[in-house]
């Protein structure tokens, strides 16, 4: 029998319980559901009855050659039925060249991101985790990308990148109007923005190591390079693994950065899969697919997840 | 004392308010001489006579009192293009029809899902939504929409307004076999702009006969076109600034309407002139079997053509979208484009062009050489005809089958389709409405004056040039036909996507199409392959 108390959690836990279920998980198996069916919706009108528009007062309003303006009750009913086509729409997404391009894109855009920033974000923890004067003030400076909604951050490297006469306009390179550079462009808008984030998990972490522990390692092996490598990399490689897993998760939802600077363009040099599926939804109404192409890419990001927690797990034990 | 002298002041100001008379609204004046002066909210006035507006209309009528209509439309703000107007019209409109207006302004991205939502499901959320012609397949295919006559058109009661005003090649884009289901509002073709002050300058005339031997003059073929702007292309020709000058300017981006320029350009590369049957006047698809016509060897001369004419602009424009070309052109920075109608009342926008005056406009061009479908060879011809064509949009109101108010809502975008309401909005470059009935055109060709146009700030020559290009255009004897079938969303997406991998090198021309065609097969073969030929058939209006 469960205790009054236990119960009382439960009630409040109800709330969030409810709340992820229907808007989250919910829907989620009935996208799952709907990439392994045809579906087809039909309003079916079984009467029409015409009544007249009545004024203020009650009276039926008319027209001009006194005829009375009616309106058209319509019985109607949605039918919507659902066909089960098992994995066909699943063989359709993968035979898709778009798809397979645009998974490509997606792979060598998340990999490429995420290194550098991981990179980037290690260097400067290690510059600021020392007294500077005003690291306080420039810390909250290199953050504040994180803080920026991604379509406005796009908008703005559009014109940072713009050819004719942006800043960038000197250096001759096409940033947008190139098939090779493009993606180059794309990334650097991400690299840009999530840096920061990485930076500060790391710096937090590096803070967490105690003095001592670095001084006792600087003074037996006197090398900067092998206190990192053999005592500072080691203790944060939890963290690292975390920062891969949650940046790896992000990145690969790519569709902000292309939606307000690229397009998915030029061609399909920038189509990520999130912007493929959107587009396939809600442009041209094929939801099936959408579906499909949405669960493979999870499929696919479930078992880079998996992958690392198992690595992560060996490390520990 | 004070109160009672104050109380009579009150009374008499109240007396004296309450006489004014009734029909003097805020937007709405009712004059003695039977017109009435429809007044914007920025003081702009638009002088209608009451049949025209509609009988259902009066001081003491009005008409939709209690009824409230939802229009879905896209957003481009309350001083944008197609949602500007809407804006505009909704505080006159729901003083003379008692109505309430809720606008429903989406995304581009986002309209055709929401319109489609609605009408799939039959929720009736949105009354009407003004829609791009390219939708009309899934709308008819659906039996989504209402024919206007069923709703008011024709009768005397609400804003009068005919089929006839509008030149045959736009009213095809309002019917389906022969039913009207749009009401009309703007007409989208891209026709060809340039600087008369680059063709007419005495420099570079002589700079341009000592080059290629020939005589500077606004280009008759698209040959001539590539040549005048490669000579243009890198030259300071008007030393506006330090900076060299283009010869074209184009929108290329992926996903931003870049296609449309392929496809008003390849017409005359693509299209085989003669009455329409299996070999000629068709562009899209065999009329008898839906084999893609995309990939003819007439479309491939016409994105090589394309390509080379991109060579004489901005390698960045592969990347812009109709903003960022158009402020180039408006700017002064390139001598040639061809775009939509917005490029020649905006040219006359001094807050944005510096070329108002100088901006002239012809029917695009022809190519010398075009591709015979029955012969199946590329012919060269020294007398190309003008080819004219609907590219865009042709945004205008249809109304649901599951509107609850369906009168109203005709009521209300009848009200927009009015002459003296249209020639208002298409004279204003803001709305994004651009001329396409004859009663836009100037006289001789059509019925308006120059004093129209004069009273909205365009200048003479640009605005003759302007409507001659866009007649020219529009009554043109072969004319690229509309593709309006169910998924053209979907057939265009994908030509969009191949030609700008063409454009930025990443496929050749014929991978590029033939990639197109490929793909169209596949769509074809999923949405149904009989279903798509006779929808195909019945819009191009083929008869085997």
């Amino acid at each position: 029998m469960i205790r009054w108390d236990k119960r009382v959690k439960l009630l409040f836990l109800l709330p969030a319980v409810i709340w992820v279920l229907t808007l989250t998980i919910a829907p989620l198996f009935f996208s799952l559901y709907l990439s392994f069916t045809d579906v087809k919706r039909e309003v079916v009108i079984s009467g029409i009855t015409e009544v007249p528009i009545l004024d203020k007062e009650g009276k039926p309003k008319t027209r001009s050659d006194g005829s009375v303006r009616t309106k058209k009750i319509k019985d109607k009913k949605l039918e919507i039925t659902y066909d089960w086509v098992g994995l066909k729409k699943y063989k359709r997404v993968v035979n898709d060249q778009e798809y397979q391009d645009a998974a490509k894109f997606t792979f060598i855009y998340v990999i490429v991101s995420v290194v550098i920033e991981i990179i980037l974000g290690l260097f400067l923890a290690f510059l600021f985790n020392r007294r500077i004067y005003g690291r306080g003030f420039m810390r909250s400076l290199m953050i504040l990308p994180i803080f920026a909604t991604p379509f406005a951050i796009g908008f703005m490297f559009f014109t940072i990148l713009f050819e004719v006469s942006g800043p960038l306009a000197w250096m001759g390179i096409p940033f947008l109007s190139n098939h090779n550079w493009a993606p180059f462009s794309v990334m650097l808008v991400d690299i840009w923005q999530w840096t920061p984030f990485c930076f500060l998990v790391f710096l937090a972490a590096l803070q967490g190591i105690p003095d001592d522990l670095i001084e006792a390692a600087t003074l037996d092996t006197k090398s900067a390079y092998k206190v990192w490598t053999s005592v500072i990399l080691p203790l944060l490689q939890p963290i690292i693994v975390l920062v891969i897993l949650l940046r790896v998760a992000e990145a690969a939802k790519l569709y902000d950065y292309i939606a307000s600077l690229t397009k998915g363009g030029p061609g399909t040099a920038t189509q990520s899969v999130s912007f493929l599926v959107f587009n396939k939804a809600f442009k041209m109404n094929d939801f099936g697919y959408a579906s499909a192409g949405s669960f493979l890419m999870l499929i696919v990001v479930m078992i880079f997840v998996l992958l690392f927690f198992t690595q992560l797990r060996k490390t520990y034990e | 004392m004070y109160n009672r002298i104050f109380s009579i002041i009150i009374t008499v100001i109240s007396v004296i308010a309450f006489c004014v008379p009734a029909f003097a609204g805020e937007f709405v004046n009712w004059n003695d001489d039977g017109t009435v002066t429809l007044t914007h909210e920025d003081g702009t006035e638009i002088l209608i006579d009451r049949a025209t507006l509609g009988a259902a209309y009066g001081p003491d009528d009005k008409p939709f009192e209690g009824e409230t209509i939802t229009i879905l439309a896209l957003d481009s703000g309350p001083k944008g293009g197609i949602s500007g107007p809407l804006y505009s019209a909704r505080p006159i409109w729901e003083e003379l029809s008692g109505a309430k207006v809720e606008l429903a302004l989406v995304p581009f991205a986002d309209l055709y899902s929401k319109m489609m939502l609605d009408m799939k499901n039959g929720t009736g959320l949105y009354d009407a939504t003004i829609t791009g012609a390219f939708f009309y397949g899934d709308l008819v295919d659906g039996n989504y929409i209402v024919p206007v006559e069923d709703i008011g058109y024709g009768t005397p009661d609400y804003g009068q307004w005919s089929y006839d005003s509008i030149p045959p090649n736009l009213r095809k884009l309002h019917e389906w076999n022969g039913v009207g289901y749009g009401v009309m509002n703007d007409f989208d073709g891209q026709v060809f702009y340039y600087r008369t002050d680059a063709i007419n300058n005495p420099e570079m005339a002589a700079q341009y006969k000592a080059e290629t031997g020939d005589d500077l003059r606004v280009p008759e073929t698209l040959q001539e076109l590539l040549q005048i702007s490669a000579f243009f292309n890198g030259k300071n020709w008007d030393k506006g600034d330090d900076d060299a000058d283009y010869g074209t300017v184009l929108h290329l981006k992926v996903g931003e309407q870049g296609h449309y320029h392929f496809q008003s350009l390849s017409a005359s590369f693509a299209i085989t002139p003669g009455p329409l049957d299996k070999y000629h006047g068709v562009y899209w698809f065999d009329p008898d079997d839906m084999t893609p016509l995309i990939n003819s060897p007439g479309h491939k001369a016409a994105l090589n053509f394309l390509k080379e004419l991109h060579k004489t602009g901005p390698s960045a424009q592969i990347g812009w979208s109709l903003g960022e070309a158009w402020d180039v052109f408006l700017r002064g920075k390139a001598v040639f484009t061809f775009s939509w109608g917005d490029v020649g009342s905006l040219c006359q926008d001094e807050s944005r062009s510096n070329i108002k005056g100088v901006c002239g406009s012809i029917a695009i061009p022809s190519s010398t050489t075009y591709y015979d479908h029955e012969k199946q060879v590329m012919v060269e011809t020294d007398d190309p005809v003008t080819y004219g064509n609907t590219t865009g949009g042709t945004w205008h109101g249809v109304v649901s089958q599951f509107s609850e108010n369906p009168e109203a809502a005709y009521a209300y975008l009848s009200f927009m389709a009015t002459e003296p309401w249209h020639m208002w909005s298409a004279a204003n470059g803001w709305t994004g409405v651009d001329p396409g009935a004859y009663f836009n055109y100037l006289e001789p060709k059509g019925t308006a004056t120059m004093d129209q146009y004069d009273a909205y700030g365009w200048a003479p020559t640009d605005i003759q040039m302007y409507s001659d290009a866009y007649h020219e255009n529009y009554t043109a004897p072969i004319s690229l036909e509309y593709l309006r079938i169910v998924g053209t969303p979907e057939y265009w997406d994908i030509m969009d996507k191949n030609l700008s991998a063409a454009m930025s090198g990443q496929k050749t021309t014929d991978e590029a199409l033939d990639d197109t065609a490929a793909s169209w097969n596949e769509i074809t073969g999923r949405l149904g392959k009989d279903r798509v030929l006779k929808m195909y058939q019945e819009a191009i209006g083929y008869n085997q």
